[in-house]
């Protein structure tokens, strides 16, 4: 999904550095992009609430009611908007929890808790708006579809028709000079950069919410629509970012593994070296009753590369479980709210990364014993046998 | 034409700044199927003289010749395919691989040889009977008694039929009704079998099971005997 923002411009601006305003004619331009399945303008308020005797706030968002389905909206409880609806509004899943009791622990922080998004459906619930103007209007919203737990994005956001939205919002940027938002008072703060935001009668929507038919889609569209002027951010752009830390981590990991490696090897080779001194003498015997040099090779090289194999099966089985606990709780915790049987996958060991850990184990393992096993070539049998 | 020959060999070591003259210009001469003894007292250089007889130690100068090919000029891998097809060892410490079973042990030079597994243990089995060791095939050396190692030392060195076998002190570490029981039947086995036995010995008894008593002193060959047991 990629967001298009409203146009911010300032009068100093020369004209192709001017954001593009968010118009029926770009939306209509939005759409014949290549690779955007929908959008829909959106108008957005915000405004104080109340739901039986609970407060809160609302973050309303308005949208094309006909869209929704396609933006890939869902619900798991009640059902989507469709275009008769008015008043009637769906809620995301977290919505509720925006909402307390003021009697209860009045001097309390409110301690954060999770709410039932079942609270909500088939509810009234009522948003009072305040004007530049000082003047209230109440809004009676009704509930009648909880979005799907599984969209963080809008979780704590209500959708709702874009006309009535727009109505709202009409009603509150009633008495803004210069489309200016700043409360009564402090109007003429900095009045050398009078900001040209949207005031009444400049028909521009808040933002546009626009969907690519499928992922790789996405980065191509926001690019596109900030090369033609639009104020356009996407995940998947945050994902380079993302992708950006993941590659420096993995540097520094990897520098670690191959640190870690190279004491492994040391270590491997110590103890070869160690055996051999060990077995000095059955090297000896062996040698006198016929081992040729590529014998005794075979012998230290297998004994090493089996040393790798088991390292390397004993650190699978230590990722295994790291991984495991990692999303078990790391990941729980980052991804707490959101309920589902599923674990959220931090740490992902693919398969292909087993054999190659198990190859490459066991590669270590030979290269450690070379100098060992050309050690035990070396062994003068005589010697060996006369220290005996 | 002797199976193995000594020509002129002189071997010395050097020990820091000074040189030891283990062998001292030695002629020896070996006929297929001979048993021969040498008789010398400590330090005369009856264990040089194998091992040199064997290619396990280069002389410093003079000829190894066995069965007209110059030992002491091939290369390793060479002196180890004479090694593996055609001579045997027995130790006065009976050198067996302590973590292999008394059959495993036998099975040593065939596995190197790439002899099959199951004709190994067959063979290795036939030769521990011959030597008195039916039932001790499953035990480890340290689970035997010194006699009955160095009788499965022993098996070891002819499992694989060689046309030589070269003992040092192989009774050195045994009561003398053992050294004679064992000494019995190696002579019994290599005279059965037309193999070579050349042995080094202090003891005057039992170098007496042997056709030839050579003695040794000072790196030299002084005298010879015939056995006479
Ligand atoms: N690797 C070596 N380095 C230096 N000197 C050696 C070495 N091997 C043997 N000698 C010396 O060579 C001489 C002969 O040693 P050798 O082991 O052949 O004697 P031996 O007759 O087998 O004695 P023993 O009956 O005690 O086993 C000795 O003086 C010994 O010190
Ligand atoms: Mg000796």
């Amino acid at each position: 999904m990629v967001r298009v923002y409203q146009a911010h411009s300032y009068p100093g601006e020369s004209e192709e550095s001017k954001q593009r305003k968010l118009t029926d004619e770009a939306i209509a331009e939005i759409k014949s992009i290549e690779g955007v399945l929908a959008v829909s303008p959106a108008y957005e308020v915000g405004g104080e609430a109340k739901l039986g005797n609970k407060t809160g706030y609302l973050q309303i968002i308005g949208i094309d009611a006909a869209t929704m389905e396609l933006m890939d909206f869902d619900v798991d409880y009640g059902r989507m908007l469709n275009t008769s609806d008015q008043y009637n509004v769906v809620a995301g899943s977290r919505v509720i929890d925006n909402f307390y009791d003021p009697r209860q622990q009045p001097d309390r922080v409110k301690e954060w808790e999770e709410g039932d998004p079942l609270e909500l459906l088939d509810k009234r619930v009522s948003v009072t708006l305040m004007n530049q103007r000082q003047q209230k209007r109440i809004y009676s919203l009704n509930v009648v579809g909880i979005l799907s737990a599984k969209s963080l994005e809008y979780a704590w956001s209500v959708f709702a028709p874009i006309k009535e939205v727009k109505k709202m919002r009409d009603f509150s940027l009633q008495g803004m000079q210069g489309g200016q938002a700043f409360p009564p008072g402090k109007e003429i703060a900095v009045p050398e950069l009078p900001r040209e935001l949207p005031s009444k009668g400049d028909d521009q929507y808040s933002f546009a919410l626009v969907r690519a038919q499928d992922v790789s889609y996405a980065k191509y569209i926001s690019q596109e629509l900030r090369d033609r002027g639009f104020n356009a951010t996407s995940m998947a752009d945050n994902l380079d970012g993302i992708e950006h830390v993941a590659r420096q981590m993995q540097a520094v990991l990897g520098g670690i593994g191959a640190i870690t490696l190279l004491v492994a090897a040391i270590g491997i080779t110590n103890t070869m070296i160690m055996s051999i001194y060990e077995r000095t003498r059955e090297i000896a015997i062996m040698k006198v009753v016929g081992a040729s040099f590529a014998d005794i090779r075979t012998l230290f090289l297998a004994e090493s590369s089996l040393i790798g194999i088991i390292g390397g099966t004993l650190g699978i089985g230590l990722s295994y479980f790291l991984s495991y606990l990692l999303n078990k709780y790391v990941g729980a915790m980052m991804f707490s709210g959101m309920e589902g049987e599923n674990m959220f996958q931090i740490s992902l060991i693919p398969p292909w990364l087993i054999l190659f850990a198990l190859i490459f184990s066991m590669g270590i393992g030979l290269i450690s014993g070379l100098y060992p096993a050309n050690r035990a070539i070396k062994l003068d049998p005589i010697d060996a046998m006369r220290n005996g | 034409m002797p199976l193995l020959e000594l020509r002129n060999v002189i071997k010395k070591y050097r020990v820091g700044k000074e040189i030891v003259t283990a062998l001292d210009g030695v002629n020896l001469s070996l006929e297929a199927g001979e048993f021969v003894a040498i008789l010398g007292t400590s330090g005369s250089g009856k264990t040089t003289l194998l091992n040199v007889a064997a290619g396990l130690e280069k002389p410093t100068r003079g000829e190894v010749v066995f069965r007209n090919v110059t030992l002491n000029k091939l290369k390793e891998w060479q002196k180890v395919i004479f090694r593996r097809k055609q001579m045997g060892f027995i130790f006065q410490s009976y050198n067996l691989i302590p973590s292999l079973t008394a059959e495993e042990n036998v099975a040593l030079p065939l596995l190197f040889d790439n002899v099959p597994p199951w004709e190994r243990m067959r063979r290795a089995a036939a030769v521990l009977a011959q030597m008195g060791l039916k039932d001790r095939r499953k035990h480890k050396p340290t689970e035997m008694s010194g006699g009955q190692q160095q009788r499965v030392a022993i098996a070891r060195a002819i499992v694989h039929q060689p046309r030589i076998i070269f003992a040092d002190e192989l009774t050195g570490n045994l009561d003398s009704r053992t050294t004679h029981d064992i000494m019995l039947s190696l002579q019994a086995t290599v005279k059965k079998q037309g193999q070579t036995l050349l042995m080094v010995t202090h003891d005057r008894d039992v170098a007496n099971y042997a056709d030839r008593i050579i003695f040794m002193v000072d790196g030299k060959i002084v005298s010879e005997e015939q056995g006479r047991k």
